[in-house]
């Protein structure tokens, strides 16, 4: 209770904010048609005129909500929860991508990290360059690499995946090198009393004391998959995803189609971080750390 | 296949090199520090043509490095224009106001942990939803110039930076704090000589990370409508035209500045937090 | 190494095509799934490319990907792509040649609203146009090049890079924004503007007009007897598709509906749309017409101190596979 009455609060307050900001921003449209049509609005019409145009300059919370209930929960209702004007149909197209990528880059991060804590050369040539790899615009080379991985064939799912490998690989990196790194001296002294070997201490020390910092770093990236994903979907045609339904959106002019996949994304974006918090939690607690 | 084979034997050189330097007894000084990222990046180069050129990429898929160099040098005036255009007016004007307002936000909510905890959790939500979705709203409220840029870049840094700052600004143990209460410091005097100080770390955290953000929103948001000029036009109208030698020179200026932002405002980080443990290694 | 596995490639379809399997063709679209490629989508949904023994994959596009691109990078065999960024193309070292032009007129027009006091195109110094890029700003910059105005602010004109979308004339970013007869037009009438509060300038009205969707493939393939073959079957379907559309407008709406996969197209603006574009596919029966392509030419090098292209380009339309479809 104590956490969700603060939540609620700023929430009602938003919403407030928000309602107040439509009729702000809707006005100049709503008494632009009017003065066309020659009427004059009286206050309160004006007010719900602003709150329920087709294409404001910014939709009412409820007409988002709305939207969102008729492609998703409307959808299943008329049993067509997968046709293509469904956002779960659109949800689980990202969601699959983003996954896939998400796996790429976790691994990959992971081995570059035990790389770099292992091996001196790397550590010294490749970090740089890591951090300078994350300040590229990744929607500008994203077309490049769809081109490029086409050329030699690999097509679907595969291009989007490494896209948001791309863009979750690095924060798992500094995680998981900060993580391998946490043991101190006097735990590494420990161990060479043991006389145990480089591998023992890397599965008995050095991973175990990582793991907060990998799940930390693996609900960024998470996050971060989503979006590459998101990015990935339009140099392949956007054809499917949220991110083609936000440039369909965009396109069309239908901004409260855009809200709506908007929020759905990061609807979705909410919930797989909440499940890799509820397995840390879980995990953590058996290995005693929390 | 020449320059295949050429290309393999280089980087398995350079690499024996680097290996060599990082084993060697030199490997500690900052010579060898600077020298063996720099011999990595020229290796990534020197395959990157070789293999361009080995394969036959066509100049429209990949340009070599040779070719973007020569355009990077040629179009310097262009390049100029839109980083000015894009990174000085758009990014930094907008790294400003975000991290500016956040710092200043959380300062407001610290005495509120009502506010703190339920701010900080819608926060998380909003931070995730995708450029891909706010740039072009943004764009149609504030423009096509660089005051839309700037206000993606806003949206972007804001809450990253409010959530390491209200994270650092409760990073003081209590026995800290109670001898501020026994020097019967104000709660001022508390915020400005104790928590400020000891938030720094999350606080530069925070700065760092909105960095790479501020210049990946501004360059993003002008795919969605801009004047005629900046990195993200130059970039998207040329891979129209096919100028790809002039998209890499765009990403190569966008790379830099990125990088350079980071090292400054790492370095400003090693001054004020010296006395940091991850600051003395 | 890339010829060497498209050698493989091509080995692998000959070895399929004489099993008697239809052969694969790709189609790279310039745009998202939209009744401006009916006829492709009609061809496709009624077998005429089965017909043919094709079998024919239809790639949507989108704001960011380039068909050249594309093609060159042996994603698809065929492109769609507007003669202006197909010939700049071809002089940046893409050979592209054309192949069949099922579009006779262009659909390319800037709309500006009335109040801005905008009437002819010599109000348009000062002001504000909306334009699209990423290799459809060349019919612009070559009118405003045989206009004489500049396109730098100050004297000339004021040019934004519109989105994808109508935004700037409905918010008044811009005072004209760049329109096609069958899209972007309906959607500022949608959005509430009504026909006579707005002006309109066809490129085709100014002289100006430049071929649009044409089909483009890669001139070493026409070196290939096996693909020019394909290809001539690929038009003769893709032309039969386009007179259906042309026939029954709504049903080839309908089908574009079934193909488009964001689910955020409207059947009104469809079918509206197919109406439109069947007026810009009528009087073409897929072959090049040459006068066409000699004033789409004469105008992109007209392009005053900047021309889109600098030297009447050579070979970049073939007869042949025309020729040979509507034989």
């Amino acid at each position: 209770m104590n956490k969700l009455l603060p939540i609620l609060t700023v929430v009602v307050a938003i919403m407030v904010v928000w309602y107040a900001a439509a009729v702000g921003m809707n006005k100049k449209w709503a008494l632009d048609q009017a003065e066309r049509a020659g009427i004059s609005l009286s206050t309160g019409a004006l007010i719900s005129d602003t709150w329920s145009q087709d294409r404001p300059r910014l939709p009412a919370p409820h007409q988002v909500v709305a939207e969102l209930w008729k492609s998703t929960g409307g959808m299943v209702i008329k049993g067509k929860p997968f046709s293509k004007r469904s956002l779960i149909f659109h949800g689980w197209i990202t969601l699959s991508a983003t996954l896939a990528g998400f796996v790429i880059g976790t691994s990959a991060g992971i081995l570059l990290a035990v790389g770099i804590v292992h091996n001196k050369a790397m550590d010294m040539s490749v970090m740089p360059w890591a951090i300078a790899s994350q300040t590229i615009p990744i929607l500008a080379i994203a077309p490049m690499i769809i081109v490029v991985l086409n050329s030699i064939g690999v097509q679907g799912l595969i291009p989007k995946a490494i896209i948001s490998a791309y863009l979750s690989f690095f924060p798992v990196v500094v995680g998981m090198v900060k993580g391998l790194r946490s043991p101190d001296h006097m735990q590494l002294d420990l161990l060479r009393t043991y006389n145990a070997s480089g591998s023992e201490t890397f599965w008995k020390l050095r991973l175990p004391s990582s793991m907060p910092y990998l799940f930390t770093s693996l609900k960024i990236g998470m996050a971060a998959s989503l979006v590459g994903a998101i990015v990935g979907e339009l140099p392949t045609g956007a054809i499917r995803g949220l991110g083609a339904r936000m440039l369909t959106g965009s396109y069309y002019g239908q901004t409260i189609q855009i809200w709506s996949a908007l929020f759905a994304a990061a609807i979705l974006a909410a919930t797989l971080v909440g499940i890799i918090s509820l397995i840390e939690r879980r995990m953590l607690k058996r290995m005693g750390a929390a | 296949m020449g320059w295949v084979v050429f290309a393999v034997a280089f980087w398995l050189a350079t690499w024996f090199l680097n290996a060599w330097i990082a084993r060697g007894p030199h490997a500690q000084t900052r010579a060898a520090g600077l020298l063996v990222p720099v011999i990595f990046g020229v290796t990534v180069i020197v395959v990157w043509e070789a293999l361009v050129r080995g394969l036959n990429v066509p100049g429209v898929i990949l340009p070599p490095p040779s070719a973007i160099w020569v355009k990077l040098v040629s179009a310097t005036d262009i390049l100029w224009e839109d980083f000015v255009q894009t990174f000085v007016k758009g990014a930094l004007s907008g790294y400003i106001i975000g991290c500016g307002a956040a710092f200043v936000t959380a300062v407001l909510i610290d005495r509120s942990p009502f506010l703190q905890r339920g701010l900080l959790p819608v926060g998380n939500f909003v931070a995730a939803l995708p450029i891909i979705g706010t740039a072009p709203i943004l764009v149609m409220w504030f423009g096509f110039d660089w005051q839309s840029k700037s206000a993606v870049v806003v949206v972007m840094v804001f809450f990253p930076m409010l959530v390491n700052t209200v994270q650092g600004l409760a990073d003081t143990t209590t026995m800290q704090r109670d001898l501020m209460h026994t020097y019967s410091a104000s709660y001022a005097q508390a915020l400005v000589k104790l928590r400020l100080p000891a938030a720094m770390p999350a606080i530069f955290n925070g700065l760092k990370i909105a960095t790479t953000l501020a210049l990946i929103g501004a360059i993003v948001a002008e795919f969605f409508g801009s004047p005629i000029k900046g990195m993200g036009f130059r970039i998207s109208t040329e891979v129209g035209r096919l100028g790809l030698d002039m998209v890499w020179a765009e990403i190569t200026v966008a790379a830099l500045a990125g990088s350079a932002f980071y090292g400054i405002v790492a370095m400003i980080e090693k001054g004020v937090t010296f006395w940091h443990p991850s600051q003395r290694s | 190494m890339m010829k060497l596995m498209k050698g493989a490639l091509a080995g692998l379809v000959m070895t399929a095509g004489t099993a008697m399997a239809a052969e694969d063709v790709t189609l790279q679209l310039k745009w998202v799934t939209q009744a401006q490629f009916a006829g492709y989508y009609v061809a496709l949904e009624n077998g005429f490319y089965e017909e043919e023994g094709l079998n024919v994959t239809i790639k949507p596009g989108g704001p960011d990907v380039a068909p050249v691109q594309v093609l060159m990078g042996g994603g698809a065999d065929v492109m769609i792509d507007w003669m202006p960024s197909a010939l700049a193309a071809r002089e940046q070292g893409a050979p592209v040649v054309n192949i069949a032009q099922p579009f006779k007129s262009s659909g390319m027009m800037l709309t500006c609203r009335k109040d801005t006091g905008i009437a002819a195109p010599a109000d348009f110094p000062g002001k504000t146009l909306g334009v699209w890029f990423f290799g459809n700003e060349y019919p612009f910059l070559s009118w405003m090049g045989s206009l004489g105005i500049g396109t730098e602010g100050g004297d000339g004109v004021t040019v934004l890079k519109q989105g994808f979308n109508v935004d700037p004339i409905l918010q008044g970013q811009a005072d004209c924004v760049s329109t096609m007869t069958y899209n972007e037009y309906w959607q500022i009438i949608d959005a509430g503007l009504s026909a006579d509060e707005l002006v309109t300038f066809k490129y085709e009205d100014q002289g100006v007009a430049t071929l649009e969707d044409g089909l483009y493939v890669l001139e070493e393939n026409l070196g290939d007897e096996a693909f020019k073959d394909r290809m001539v079957r690929f038009v003769r379907a893709s032309m039969k598709g386009w007179k259906w559309a042309e026939a029954n407008p709504s049903d080839a709406a309908m089908i574009v509906l079934e193909y488009d996969e964001t689910g955020a197209q409207t059947e009104d603006h469809q079918v509206r749309m197919m109406g439109e574009i069947a007026k810009l596919t009528a009087g073409s029966n897929g072959a090049l017409d040459v006068a066409d392509y000699e004033r789409t030419v004469a105008t992109l090098m007209a392009g005053g101190s900047d021309p889109v292209i600098t030297k009447a380009p050579e070979g970049a339309y073939t007869m042949e596979i025309t020729d040979a479809a509507l034989k």
